[in-house]
């Protein structure tokens, strides 16, 4: 096993759902321009307008760009964690966390609004920041750190032999670090409250205060992993069938006798390249 | 290039003339300089005396005001001269000794325009009533009143000679010297359409070129001032009048009170007085608070200072060209709401954010009666039913309806796709026909760029315009163009050959021809992309500047253009047919029957039934929205039996294309009008053989896979048993085994040896 993650999103089909998905329902909700369905506030909109459908919905999606691109970089990022919990896990402790964070950050909002009298924690963060967070647990949990860099600050224009220097000590971890408290500050006091508590949701899940991690699978979706070809044993089926049917049509071409079987003429005539190499290749040559 | 002294004072005069150009005020002249001081001074004096006006007293020096309707009814002839020696400045009452209306019109506004409130309770009309309305309008009489006559002073003349620099002092009448303006001065028709575009003016500029603007109004409440913008013309749209007007919305009460500006006729401060044509105990105090607002809008927006050139342009152009209009509306009341509703669908409006304000609902902003009367052309126009939505609902709608335009736009890029994984070989693909997809390219072009133009004009929309815009962009060029450069570049070896010929398929008559056609160049895709990249924008923005344009023309040379373009671009199957009748598939039945036996020929249809159907669903949608729903966003009118007839006509084609694989495509042309296509399977002759340097057992090497193929040759029989199938000649007389060419086909119809096209399978 390499020490490094290998770039690109090639078998992480839940880092890559969750990366598309986070840019195109910011997308999609701007150009509807129904953004605002993602914000929750206690004040007026529960308390008020009775819109209890935003405490399940507020975490889906982004209201302000910089969230979006920094939840985009931070599931790049934790591609990790699908890599050590395999896909099927890695959905399942999404969903889990999911659900546990929103239940605590509305059950919270709702009790504290309308038990004390003075409004704290009135609106909630939008996006999956309490998620992000959760799963900021998870990462620092199990992914080892690789390597540490030191930058040396030395103040310049100076003859001085003994400088003043300052060491600042960073690991391979700082960008993930680094996104997480600019996401934090992002949203002001609601989002520190906010991700604190989604970051005491993921410790409470891995430590099985919240029970479901070993456990809990979401139902059906690994039939359609599998379905969509990313589980192992079944790409390993699929290059076999590649590999059968070149040694087919090597055979075919030998006697030209031989009739190709019937499906066989889209495999056959396949041009050489294929059709977004083609599209490119319009403007390049 | 080399930058000497010349070239160095050439960019500075070019950078001189372009920055010099008048900024501000836009005056570039002495005279202009002079026409403006004249403009303002004008301006400050009216305003001056109209600060000493009070609920008792008359209007005196004001541009277009002074004369009242009776002195013309008294003495025809009668000049606007202040002051007149007869006149009565220093009262005020509510008729035509006064105002510039006649009493009958005075007495109609007072009893079926503004009196028709409900006395007893208080009716609640909407704050904001930024939205279009569309009604009809009648002409009550265009001859029965006689004409006030408003003179223009002499100073918005341009001048006559460049040594001009003072304007001409004096007042001239237009009427004297200029008697051609009476048809655009008057109004003929009997009935008509009207649009009222009303927006709010809430916020001015207070000097030139500052970005930002202030609020005015202390009086929001009770008094709103508004742009109104009011189109009206005849049903077939030959006498088209457009009017700009200030006007006052009556918060309280629903009533509007627009009146035109212009060199002849200073409405602004007229505002008071005419608003208080009703009954009613608090004239005065209306008075007062109206000459407030008026004061506050003239403070705030520093108006004599920032005159322009251009306002007083405008406003000579509006005093030369168009009468001047008084208008009376009254506001049908939304008294289903409580104030506090109102305000929460106004706050939604302006800024989203989910509140249970049920926006569905929300009635259209409506008229329910109004008038039009001109003082100076003597006109009187009544309506009715003047209904459009609010602004921000009508966005709303627009948008959802883009919205759907990109999910169609997005299934179309998949059906495409769909498509070009069907053929996706050039024997196929040059069984499409270029001009279907040509027909429906440039209506995706089109699309795209009409969309991006109108991303420009409506910001509201912005976002959803240019997604729509950039998905039919790249739809069109470069899904639908890249599709076009394979089948054009498919079909290039049957430029400069007859449609029969094409019929039998390269046969003698290009035997005959062989030293032209055999050295037919093809070009690569890059020089065919770089024509056909060329083609398709030049055809793009002239079809998309000649539809822009045809939106303002007359309604009937519209509507001919509009039917005709419709009915051609929608015959994009037409062409399709054509080419199956030219290309020539075997009926369905005989095409599995082919298959069954494993026969590889590629013969199948080239459109796929899906890409079809979805392609003529996705086409037609729009069109049948447009016509047939009668209150669309784009207000088109309804004419179902047009619809009806465009359906019945795509179906015809499809049904064609139907036929043509069930029976073959050639059904319909007479049996000997097809002679027979050219055949890669046939036998040899030993002489021919021999020139392509078979060996001594009649085989000959095939180029692609090197190794030998054995020939039926007709004159040695001991090659009969070789099955013809097994190797294909090719009209430049090269052989080659059966699946090493038709591979190769796959890729191009060219000779692997001389190059020369081949026919397709």
């Amino acid at each position: 096993m390499s020490m490094e993650t290998p770039s690109g999103l090639f078998r992480f089909p839940i880092t890559k759902l969750c990366m598309v998905s986070t840019g195109a329902v910011a997308l999609s909700a701007s150009v509807a321009n129904y953004k605002y369905i993602f914000l929750a506030r206690y004040e007026p909109f529960i308390s008020d307008y009775k819109q209890y459908y935003r405490y399940f919905i507020f975490q889906l999606g982004c209201a302000n760009e910089t969230d979006v691109a920094l939840v985009i970089l931070l599931w790049y990022q934790f591609r990790n964690l699908e890599r050590i919990m395999g896909s099927y896990k890695y959905i399942s402790v999404l969903s889990l966390a999911l659900v546990y964070t929103t239940l605590c950050l509305a059950g919270l909002n709702l009790l504290l609004n309308s038990l004390l009298p003075w409004k704290m924690l009135n609106s909630l963060c939008t996006g999956p920041l309490a998620l992000i967070l959760a799963m900021f647990h998870f990462y620092k949990e199990y992914t080892p750190q690789i390597y540490e860099f030191d930058i040396l600050l030395t103040q310049p224009w100076t003859r001085r032999s003994n400088k003043k220097q300052h060491k600042w000590q960073l690991n391979d971890q700082f960008l993930v670090n680094a996104l997480v408290i600019i996401l934090l500050l992002n949203q002001g006091f609601s989002g520190i409250g906010c991700g604190f508590i989604g970051w005491l949701c993921g410790i409470f899940l891995d430590r099985g205060l919240f029970p479901g991690v070993d456990r809990w699978r979401l139902p059906f979706i690994e039939r359609l992993l599998i379905s969509t070809g990313f589980n192992d044993s079944n790409d390993a089926i699929l290059d076999d069938a590649d590999r059968y049917r070149d040694i087919d049509t090597d055979a075919a071409g030998g006697n030209g006798n031989e009739p190709l079987s019937l499906d066989d003429e889209n495999a056959n005539d396949e041009p050489a390249r294929p059709l977004g190499v083609q599209f490119l290749d319009t403007f390049r040559r | 290039m080399e930058i000497d002294g010349n070239t160095l004072i050439f960019i500075i005069i070019i950078l001189f003339l372009f920055f010099s150009s008048p900024g501000g005020d836009g005056v570039s002249s002495q005279y202009e300089f002079n026409q403006l001081q004249r403009l303002r001074n004008q301006w400050s004096t009216e305003y001056n005396e109209f600060q000493e006006m009070n609920y008792d007293s008359n209007f005196k020096n004001i541009t277009g005001l002074k004369l009242a309707f009776q002195d013309i009814v008294d003495d025809p002839g009668v000049n606007a001269t202040y002051p007149l020696p007869s006149k009565d400045y220093s009262h005020w009452s509510q008729d035509q000794k006064y105002l510039l209306l006649p009493n009958d019109v005075i007495s109609h506004v007072k009893d079926h325009v503004w009196g028709t409130r409900n006395r007893e309770s208080v009716d609640i009309y909407p704050p904001n009533i930024t939205s279009t309305l569309l009604g009809h309008l009648e002409l009550v009489n265009n001859n029965k009143y006689p004409r006030l006559p408003m003179p223009v002073e002499k100073f918005y003349d341009p001048p006559t000679e460049f040594s001009d620099v003072v304007p001409p002092a004096g007042d001239r009448y237009l009427d004297d010297d200029k008697p051609s303006y009476g048809e655009i001065h008057n109004v003929t028709f009997e009935k008509g359409e009207i649009s009222v575009q009303v927006t709010h003016l809430d916020k001015v500029y207070n000097r030139f070129g500052s970005g930002e603007r202030t609020y005015f109004n202390s009086q929001t409440d009770k008094w709103k001032l508004l742009n109104l913008r009011l189109d009206f013309s005849d049903k077939a749209e030959h006498e088209k009048h457009s009017l700009l007007t200030d006007a006052v919305y009556d918060v309280k009460n629903g009533r509007i009170l627009a009146m035109t500006q212009s060199a002849k006729f200073h409405s602004l401060f007229a505002f008071p007085h005419y608003m208080n044509l009703q009954e009613d105990k608090e004239n005065k105090k209306d008075f007062d608070s109206l000459k407030k607002l008026i004061n506050e809008y003239w403070n705030a927006s520093n108006f004599v200072d920032t005159l322009t050139m251009g306002n007083l342009q405008d406003w000579y152009d509006n005093a030369v060209y168009k009468c001047e209009y008084v208008a009376f509306f009254q506001l049908e009341p939304w008294n289903q709401y409580t104030p506090d509703q109102l305000k929460m669908i106004d706050e939604e409006l302006n800024w989203p954010l989910g509140r249970p304000a049920n926006l569905s609902l929300v009635p259209p902003v409506a008229f329910k009666s109004g008038l039009l009367y001109s003082p100076d052309c003597g006109l009187e126009l009544k309506f009715g039913d003047v209904e459009g939505k609010r602004y921000e609902i009508q966005m709303r709608s627009i948008r959802t309806h883009l919205l759907f335009g990109i999910g169609l736009f997005v299934a179309q890029i998949y059906l495409l796709l769909c498509q070009m994984h069907h053929t996706n070989t050039p024997s196929s693909v040059s069984k499409i026909s270029f001009y279907s997809f040509s027909m429906i390219n440039l209506v995706d072009g089109s699309l795209a760029t009409l969309y991006f133009i109108a991303a420009s004009v409506l910001p509201e929309l912005y976002l959803p315009l240019v997604t729509s815009s950039f998905t039919c962009f790249i739809l069109a060029s470069i899904f639908e163009t890249r599709y076009l450069i394979l089948v054009y570049a498919s079909q290039f070896n049957e430029r400069n050959v007859g449609i029969l010929t094409l019929l039998r398929r390269n046969n003698e008559s290009e035997r005959e021809n062989a030293p032209e056609t055999g050295n037919t160049v093809i070009p690569d895709e890059a020089s065919i992309s770089g024509t056909l990249y060329g083609r398709f924008f030049f055809t793009l923005l002239s079809f998309t500047l000649l539809t822009l344009s045809s939106t303002s023309w007359p309604r009937k040379v519209r509507m001919v253009f509009e039917y005709i373009t419709i009915f051609v671009l929608n015959s994009y199957w037409l062409p399709q047919i054509f080419r199956n009748a030219i290309k020539g598939t075997l009926p369905r039945r005989s095409r599995v029957r082919n298959e069954v036996l494993g026969v590889q020929r590629q013969n199948k249809m080239p459109l796929l039934w899906k890409f079809i159907i979805g392609t003529t669903i996705i086409r037609t949608l729009p069109v049948v929205y447009v016509f047939t729903y009668s209150s669309n966003v784009f207000r088109h009118h309804r004419d179902v039996r047009f619809v009806v007839i465009l359906c019945l006509y795509l179906l015809f084609q499809i049904a064609i294309l139907y036929s043509q694989d069930i029976l073959g495509s050639r059904w319909f042309l007479p049996k000997l009008s097809i002679p027979e296509g050219y055949s890669y399977h046939k036998p040899m002759s030993a002489q021919e053989l021999m020139e392509h340097g078979s060996s001594t057992n009649y085989t000959v090497d095939c180029a692609i896979c090197m190794s030998e193929v054995p020939v039926y040759v007709e004159d040695v029989p001991e090659t009969h048993k070789i099955d013809l199938q097994t190797y294909m000649t090719t009209p430049c007389g090269h052989i080659f085994h059966t699946n090493c060419l038709e591979n190769w086909m796959s890729y191009k119809l060219q000779c692997p040896v001389c190059r020369s096209p081949l026919p397709p399978l």
